[in-house]
């Protein structure tokens, strides 16, 4: 399947489905040590659409971590709110963000985090059993599915310890897919990756977001691979701008200060929380 | 299996050397703990036994006598001289009443009806002062094991019959079968035929006491009904002052336990215990630190592992179980090796001299395993709440970054 006839058959599922995934509204995050205030995080406004594949860009201190912290409800932002699947996450007490996170957010790291003293098995199992405090039947078949998907059915009993990069992040996919979340944040997922396993792990992400319509955003500094998705965010400075074309757009993103701002032509400077602007609108067109 | 319990498991047997180390310090912990209390305890049940063994739980005597003054006129001013009622022989006449009192309590193993009395020992030129104790001849071993400690003659109480200790046998020169004269405080005068020699291991009790039949005691002491004393056995030791003011109320008798009795012993007993508590308290605190520092330098080396559980939605619930679990399997398995050692230990200890007679008084069946294990356990358990806390609390962000 080409990328644009997925992106129209992704397109027609998002407008049936109607209501954003995700609404980012002016997310703001000042991280304070003593008498020291850093202002990481200036009033962040996006959204996400149900199926969606998103890369998120920006160069280094951007806020690009700190924001995927926040939607993962691992941080909670000083100010501004998000809304997931119509639920409003700030306001959720620690406990019930972290049932939350269990069932509706997957995370793939940059290091792919395994759990070492477990197979690869019990490593994509974990955030089921962990939840119910038990492992079912059904819980092991899902994660033996999983390993399958991701070609790794012949190494589920090894350990995390005797599994090669490329396949540790493998494993590290299947795990944010456990309990079939509706967003998995992806922080430079292929950034400890050879090209080889990079191009693997991430054609292996966009077959699952095809499969299953779960909503991928992911961090990355690959211009490649951000090419590849349908759509990008530019972070710089804290906060989101609009990115023209691509090629270019990346590589000014990328290499732009915190203060920098990227402003291009006639699209609007900050993408609008509806998202609906940006090239996979352009794509659309 | 629940999943807690499967990862905290995991995290054991991950590091086998460092959960070997922690089992190992609790049972040695716990090994010192039972070993220690083996060794107490039984130091107090052989000091007991020495003392009370042989001799009565609860001893009977007839009631002080308590007169009754006249009521003064109004105003006249009181003046009191007390003295003891010397005039009246104090015995116990009706000791048949007393006696259908005692056979219906539980718990008696022995009981014997004495009379008491002091006397004159003489053969030849030489007179020895003893002590005299009129016993019912079938209930002679009621109390004291007079006849697996007689070493010469026999256990026999005839009326003419008296069984003395070797030492003073060995005073007044004679042996099994000779005869004794011997005259009682009331003056009565009787010989006596040596029927056996008894050894108890303590001094004033060979040198001095003599048994006699009770009969004969009766004439010594002009006594033709009554007793002096009453003698208990108990199954249960320690119920002797329960029994002791049971039979009290219905007898209205002087009546005594033995621990009221060996003031001294009691105190050498609580001190002896105090010593026994302190060590036992710092056998726990020793687990207590141990468990509590390797678990905390564990929960700091799963720091980025704890933050990746909470990345996926792991409660802190969750994680809080885990390592109480790893706390509570650490108690439960060293506390249960370290009963094993202890009574291993104490069993051997205890075996050693039993050949030449010089055991020493350890009781491995007071080890109290139970209370080792249960506090053990709960010291494992305590141990791990603060780095279970801590664990609990580990920022994910913070702890993933690592």
């Amino acid at each position: 399947m080409s990328t644009a006839a997925m992106t129209t058959t992704h397109s027609s599922a998002v407008a049936a489905e109607g209501a954003p995934l995700l609404e980012v509204r002016d997310i703001r995050k000042v991280f304070v040590d003593r008498d020291f205030q850093t202002p990481v995080l200036k009033g962040v406004n996006f959204t996400l659409q149900r199926g969606e594949m998103v890369a998120m860009l920006g160069p280094s201190g951007s806020g690009k971590s700190t924001l995927l912290s926040i939607l993962g409800t691992l941080m909670r932002p000083t100010s501004g709110s998000f809304r997931m699947q119509g639920r409003e996450l700030t306001a959720l007490r620690e406990a019930e963000l972290s049932d939350f996170r269990n069932q509706q957010i997957g995370f793939i790291f940059q290091y792919h985090h395994l759990l070492p003293d477990f197979t690869a098995l019990e490593n994509v199992l974990f955030p089921h059993a962990g939840r119910l405090w038990r492992e079912t039947r059904a819980g092991r078949e899902r994660a033996a599915m999983l390993l399958e998907r991701v070609g790794l059915r012949d190494r589920m009993n090894y350990r995390a310890t005797r599994l090669s990069g490329g396949q540790k992040q493998r494993v590290a996919i299947a795990r944010a897919l456990m309990n079939q979340p509706a967003l998995v944040l992806a922080d430079e997922p292929t950034g400890n990756l050879d090209r080889e396993n990079a191009d693997q792990a991430f054609a292996l992400m966009t077959e699952i977001q095809r499969e299953t319509g779960t909503t991928f955003l992911l961090s990355t500094h690959d211009r490649e691979l951000a090419e590849r998705c349908e759509r990008r965010i530019y972070i710089a400075g804290g906060v989101v701008v609009d990115q023209p074309q691509p090629a270019a757009s990346v590589a000014a993103a990328t290499s732009a200060r915190p203060s920098m701002r990227v402003i291009t032509g006639d699209v609007p400077a900050v993408i609008d929380h509806t998202g609906q602007s940006g090239d996979a609108d352009r794509r659309r067109a | 299996m629940r999943f807690d319990l499967k990862v905290a498991l995991r995290y054991l047997l991950s590091n086998r050397l460092q959960s070997a180390l922690l089992i190992g310090g609790v049972a040695i912990a716990v090994t010192v703990f039972t070993f220690n209390a083996a060794l107490i305890n039984g130091l107090a049940e052989f000091q007991i036994d020495r003392v009370v063994g042989s001799s009565a739980h609860v001893t009977l005597e007839p009631a002080k006598p308590r007169p009754q003054l006249v009521p003064a006129a109004d105003g006249a001013e009181r003046l009191v001289v007390s003295q003891g009622a010397n005039e009246r022989r104090a015995q116990i006449k009706q000791w048949r009443t007393v006696e259908s009192v005692i056979d219906t309590l539980p718990g008696v193993t022995g009981v014997s009806y004495n009379i008491l009395g002091t006397g004159l020992v003489t053969r030849g030129e030489l007179s020895l002062p003893v002590s005299l104790k009129g016993v019912e001849p079938a209930r002679l071993a009621a109390i004291a094991p007079i006849d697996a400690n007689i070493v010469e003659g026999e256990p026999r109480l005839g009326l003419n019959d008296v069984l003395i200790g070797r030492k003073l046998a060995r005073d007044l020169g004679i042996s099994v079968g000779q005869p004794i004269f011997l005259t009682s405080s009331q003056g009565r005068e009787r010989s006596l035929t040596v029927r056996g020699l008894y050894a108890t291991g303590v001094d004033s009790l060979d040198a001095r006491l003599a048994y006699v039949n009770l009969d004969t005691a009766r004439v010594l002491f002009d006594l033709p009904e009554g007793l002096t004393e009453i003698e208990i056995k108990l199954a249960d030791i320690y119920a002797a002052r329960a029994v002791a003011r049971q039979l009290a109320d219905s007898t209205g008798l002087e009546v005594t336990a033995w621990m009221d009795k060996n003031q001294r012993l009691r105190e050498a007993l609580e001190g002896q215990g105090s010593s026994g508590s302190i060590i036992k308290m710092f056998t726990l605190i020793t687990i207590i630190v141990g468990v509590a520092s390797a678990l905390l330098l564990t929960t700091f080396r799963r720091r980025p592992e704890i933050g990746i559980m909470r990345s996926f939605g792991i409660s802190q619930r969750f994680v809080l179980s885990v390592f109480m679990l790893q706390g509570a399997l650490i108690g439960v398995i060293g506390s249960l090796v370290g009963c094993f050692l202890g009574w291993g230990f104490s069993t051997l200890l205890a075996g050693l001299g039993a050949e030449s007679g010089r055991r020493l008084p350890v009781d491995p069946s007071l080890g109290q395993y139970d209370v080792a294990l249960l506090l053990a356990a709960a010291a494992s358990i305590a141990a791990a709440l603060w780095p279970a806390r801590a664990a609990s609390r580990i920022d994910p962000v913070e702890a993933i970054s690592q």
